[in-house]
């Protein structure tokens, strides 16, 4: 009603934006009714789960016992610690991924033969599941750490490349012809044309590859190494401090959360095809 | 037009056969130095030989069967669930506007819980090693399953569902004649996604506590130091997964009815 109002008050220009600010609060609104929602939902489970007499030690499931062990894992340096080991590896092998999925993707996309031969052993390599690299990694790297960089990096490599591909196939022919007659470059060709045309492409590989290396990287962690997000998991179910573990779990989600919003926010920035 | 077809489908045969050739002169002349190198030469299994010897044996040996079968049985069972749960959550969400909202940040969140890391409390609420596997499938596999529906249910024209209230549609004849029909396309697409998604989680899955399936397969090769069956595996989960994903592609351009409009 009092919307209405201010809409019959003011003109257009002022009811659009009160409209906007009214839709970012709704939104915002959604936002925190949803998350209140799942962790009414949890702790109804945990507590319908735990009035059972016997499971009564698995109380510190519940979300009051994991939100209040968040601020003691900062303190005491396991989140920080964790974010960072886990960070850089997950930011090397993507880093890696792009390295070498955003050249053969262009390749793929300018060069008709090389990807019609290239397809076959690219399917092959790529259903092979990433952790199953694992053994051989480990043998072939001399530490754990890039063992599990490479891990994500082979994981990762794949939608970058088939995205960068597809993006270049989808840029009108007619560009490159232009560009040749007004004299461009192969570098010009690639940093005028090329990159801007795919870049929209690209970030939508990045945000596959964040997805696919966010899930490698917890079980890469689980072996040999004694830091990261996975590491921190299994330590906290070894030393049965259930809390620490939904804590861990938590973070781990928002973490997720907030990478694969930044690259939605990359996509939104470089969407030109709109 | 006929010749010009089976042209084309010949000159992509051999394009098929011709890049996975290129592979293998690679992996041989890999093996090749491997194998020639004295400090490497313990290796050699990893070459492309070893690899090809090691099939008949695996095969014999009754490994390569029941490894396919334990993890088919996971991965069919986890996708079955993931598509039960998925769809019917997908179909609310692109017709609730409500639920689509409220539900935007709970599901974003449990989507980039890696899914691994519910690998132990999976393992305290199942019993079997084997329920929890198909539940870290499950879980990986739904979400692409609701964000595809979701997504090719509003892609759908309004319209139709206003000329089927007018004819009279009952809400199961709205289900059968008219959403299913018009998202099948995007299901399958989903269903391609969550398969990638739940091959990437089987095998990790599979490397504790079972002593079955694919991921089992690749940890006591390595265990035993028998590097030609463990490049044997990996190479099996590559075929197996290359021919699943053909598949589901075969099922979205069965189901294509929009193709025109790409």
């Amino acid at each position: 009603m009092s919307t209405h109002a201010v809409a019959m008050a003011n003109p257009a220009a002022q009811s659009r934006a009160s409209a906007a600010i009214g839709g970012a609060a709704a939104g915002i609104g959604y936002f925190f009714a949803g998350l209140l929602i799942l962790i009414g939902l949890w702790w109804l489970v945990v507590y319908i789960a735990t009035k059972n007499p016997a499971m009564a030690h698995f109380a510190s499931f519940g979300p009051v016992p994991a939100f209040k062990a968040i601020p003691h894992l900062w303190e005491n340096g396991l989140i920080p610690k964790a974010l960072q080991t886990s960070g850089s590896r997950l930011g090397m092998g993507l880093l890696i991924a792009i390295a070498i999925g955003v050249p053969i993707g262009i390749m793929m996309g300018r060069n008709k033969r090389f990807r019609e031969l290239s397809n076959s052993p690219f399917q092959l390599m790529r259903m092979i599941s990433p952790m199953s690299w694992e053994p051989i990694a480990v043998i072939v790297f001399a530490g754990w750490n890039s063992a599990i960089v490479f891990l994500i990096a082979i994981a990762a490599v794949w939608p970058i490349m088939f995205s960068t591909a597809a993006g270049l196939s989808k840029v009108d022919p007619a560009w490159f012809k232009v560009a040749r007659n007004l004299g461009a470059t192969p570098w010009q060709m690639v940093t005028e044309i090329i990159i801007p045309a795919i870049a929209f492409d690209v970030v939508t590989g990045i945000r596959l590859a964040v997805g696919v290396a966010w899930i490698v990287l917890i079980p890469a962690e689980f072996l040999g190494v004694t830091s990261g997000f996975g590491y921190t998991i299994e330590d906290a179910r070894e030393s049965l401090e259930y809390e620490n573990l939904m804590a861990m779990i938590l973070v781990i989600g928002a973490v997720g959360y907030v990478l694969d919003s930044i690259c939605l926010g990359l996509l939104k920035r470089y969407s030109w095809h709109k | 037009m006929g010749t010009r077809f089976a042209m084309a489908a010949s000159r992509g045969a051999m394009n098929f056969v011709l890049g996975l050739a290129i592979l293998a002169v690679l992996w041989a002349a890999g093996g090749y130095l491997i194998a020639a190198d004295p400090k490497t030469a313990s290796f050699a299994g990893f070459g492309l030989l070893p690899t090809m010897k090691a099939f008949p044996e695996l095969w014999q040996a009754g490994k390569l069967q029941s490894a396919t079968y334990a993890s088919g049985y996971r991965l069919g069972s986890g996708m079955a669930i993931a598509i039960l749960v998925g769809v019917p959550i997908g179909i609310i969400m692109g017709r609730v506007e409500w639920f689509r909202k409220l539900s935007h940040s709970p599901f974003q969140l449990l989507r980039m819980i890696s899914p691994l890391s519910w690998m132990p409390i999976a393992v305290f609420v199942f019993s079997a090693w084997d329920d929890s596997i198909i539940f870290l499938i499950a879980f990986a596999s739904v979400w692409p399953v609701i964000y595809q529906t979701a997504a090719g249910l509003s892609k759908v024209d309004p319209a139709w569902f206003k000329v089927a209230r007018n004819l009279g549609a009952t809400p199961r004849q709205m289900l059968t004649q008219i959403i299913l029909p018009a998202i099948s396309f995007d299901i399958f697409t989903g269903i391609r996604l969550a398969l990638g998604v739940a091959w990437v989680v089987l095998v990790p899955a599979e490397l504790l506590g079972v002593t079955s399936g694919l991921g089992y397969a690749i940890k006591d090769a390595r265990e035993t130091l028998s590097y030609d069956h463990l490049t044997a595996m990996v190479l099996t989960i590559g075929v197996i997964g290359y021919a699943l994903d053909t598949l589901c592609a075969m099922l979205i351009k069965k189901f294509s009815w929009h193709r025109g409009d790409a």
